[in-house]
């Protein structure tokens, strides 16, 4: 527990309306930027896209699934991931089930992606307990047009490579827990990117990708920014099947 | 379902641009906010002088109990009163991704519940519907929402029952199995609190939009074309997940 001052109820409203203030300015802003993003011009999709899914190849219009909007999470699950898929990754993913229906009613289709093939994807995904639909883009070139995957090549990137051959200890251990090394493991890039179907045709309209925190750190992290510990220094995202008290651990 | 948005189409150097203008943007906001969750976290705390009950799937319990052997304490405020016969569709929304939250926030030392005022039973009849694990607590009998401001009295909602009542209040009291007054007589909330010494202390509360980072659903939909998609004066899109 932090270093912490104890107050009286008067001083906390003091301080709690300064920050409130903050806040008020925080969610304002956050809000524009909302705006600002609906105001990015959309880019028609060019390549066509085939996923390996649990009903078969599907493009990527024909994840619309009748609706006018498409937004993806991309799992960091590369083919050569042995242990699961990425833990800070599956921390996310605990809270896309609850998320889909409604986003869903919203029209939204909400999928989530990965470059492992299909197989792999389906038997983690069966291990924790997820339903939201997940597809392979293994054989295609999807992740690499949009960044979400590196190429050899560009994994000689000096960032990448400063990575893999000077790794920091979570780093190690992410490795560890993936059940690949780094030049493997770090060729998957995390984050969203969003489309629109209109008149037939697929637009491209937003995305957002590692390192950039906010939409990747799990939601939880919203709490815990709520929490007199915060979200802690050093601590290393677990699946929620690997915790140790694993009583608890299964999200239901 | 809205119109699509009026929207431009571009290149994808056009698009690229405006993009990454707009990531600086992105990241100044969330550094903005992580200045805030430090601020947050410098609240002084106030120790809780007043000994609320709670009746629990095991038993009556205090607030300190509620810590579950854990060092820090987070109850959302589930608006679900005593005229309710089922909880409130955005509140229910909330606590959809509330749930899966618990184990990860029990790793770092937190304890997250819902806490209402209607009585325990319903409550777990309604939590068994929704089939959710998250625990659940009933504060009937307590002063504990009342003095955090989330309950408020029909002389307090005077001003605002003899104005025109918003459809969204109208139309989630009705799926509430209630009146307007009997559904904003409840507030929803989060409020937090940390144990040390024996002690219970208030850390933070927070209402209305500074509730939005626990729906986590807008952060997504904010990035979408049609956005929220909502306004004050049409009903909510909101539902039950198992009403849609």
């Amino acid at each position: 527990m932090g270093e912490q001052r104890i107050g009286t109820r008067e001083e906390w409203q003091a301080a709690h309306q300064k920050l409130l203030e903050g806040e008020k300015e925080l969610a304002e802003r956050s809000r524009e930027l909302a705006e600002q993003r609906r105001k990015l011009p959309w880019v028609p999709l060019e390549k066509e896209y085939t996923f390996a899914t649990d009903d078969g190849p599907k493009t990527l219009a024909e994840f619309f699934d009748g609706r006018s909007q498409l937004i993806a999470y991309h799992i960091m699950f590369g083919p050569d991931y042995s242990l699961g898929a990425c833990p800070g990754c599956s921390n996310l993913a605990d809270h896309f089930d609850a998320g889909v229906v409604h986003l869903n009613h919203r029209d939204v289709t909400f999928i989530a992606i990965s470059r492992a093939p299909l197989e792999m994807i389906q038997a983690y995904k069966q291990r924790m307990g997820w339903r939201f639909p997940w597809v392979s883009s293994y054989a295609s070139d999807y992740q690499f047009d949009f960044g979400f995957a590196f190429t050899p090549e560009q994994m000689q990137a000096d960032v990448f490579q400063q990575m893999i051959n000077e790794p920091p200890d979570w780093l190690r251990d992410w490795s560890v827990a993936i059940g690949a090394d780094l030049e493997k493991g770090l060729a998957e890039g995390p984050g969203w990117a969003v489309f629109a179907l209109a008149d037939g045709a697929v637009h491209h309209t937003y995305s957002r990708h590692a390192p950039d925190g906010a939409l990747l750190a799990p939601y939880y992290y919203q709490l815990l920014d709520q929490t007199p510990n915060g979200r802690g220094e050093e601590f290393r995202a677990t699946r929620h099947d690997e915790y140790e008290n694993a009583a608890i651990a299964h999200p239901g | 379902m809205g119109v699509m948005a009026e929207h431009r189409i571009g290149t994808q150097e056009q698009w690229q641009a405006e993009r990454d203008a707009l990531l600086r943007e992105e990241k100044e906001l969330t550094r903005r906010g992580d200045e805030l969750a430090r601020k947050r976290r410098e609240l002084p705390w106030v120790p809780v002088e007043k000994e609320y009950r709670f009746e629990t799937e095991d038993g009556t319990k205090t607030l300190a109990d509620l810590f579950d052997g854990r060092s820090q304490l987070l109850v959302y405020h589930f608006m679900f009163g005593p005229p309710y016969e089922a909880g409130c569709p955005v509140c229910s929304s909330i606590a959809d991704t509330l749930d899966p939250q618990v184990v990860h926030l029990k790793a770092r030392d937190a304890t997250l519940l819902l806490a209402s005022r209607a009585p325990l039973e319903r409550l777990l009849a309604f939590k068994e519907r929704m089939g959710w694990a998250i625990d659940w607590v009933s504060s009937a009998g307590s002063d504990f929402n009342r003095d955090l401001g989330f309950q408020r009295t029909e002389e307090e909602l005077k001003p605002f029952l003899e104005g025109t009542i918003p459809p969204t209040v109208e139309q989630n009291a009705r799926m509430c199995g209630t009146d307007a007054l009997g559904y904003v007589s409840e507030g929803p909330g989060l409020s937090v609190y940390a144990l040390s010494d024996g002690t219970v202390y208030r850390t933070y509360v927070t209402t209305a939009r500074g509730l939005e980072p626990a729906m986590a659903y807008y952060g997504l939909l904010d990035r979408t074309a049609k956005g929220r998609d909502e306004s004050a004066s049409e009903p909510s899109w909101i539902r039950r997940h198992d009403e849609y």
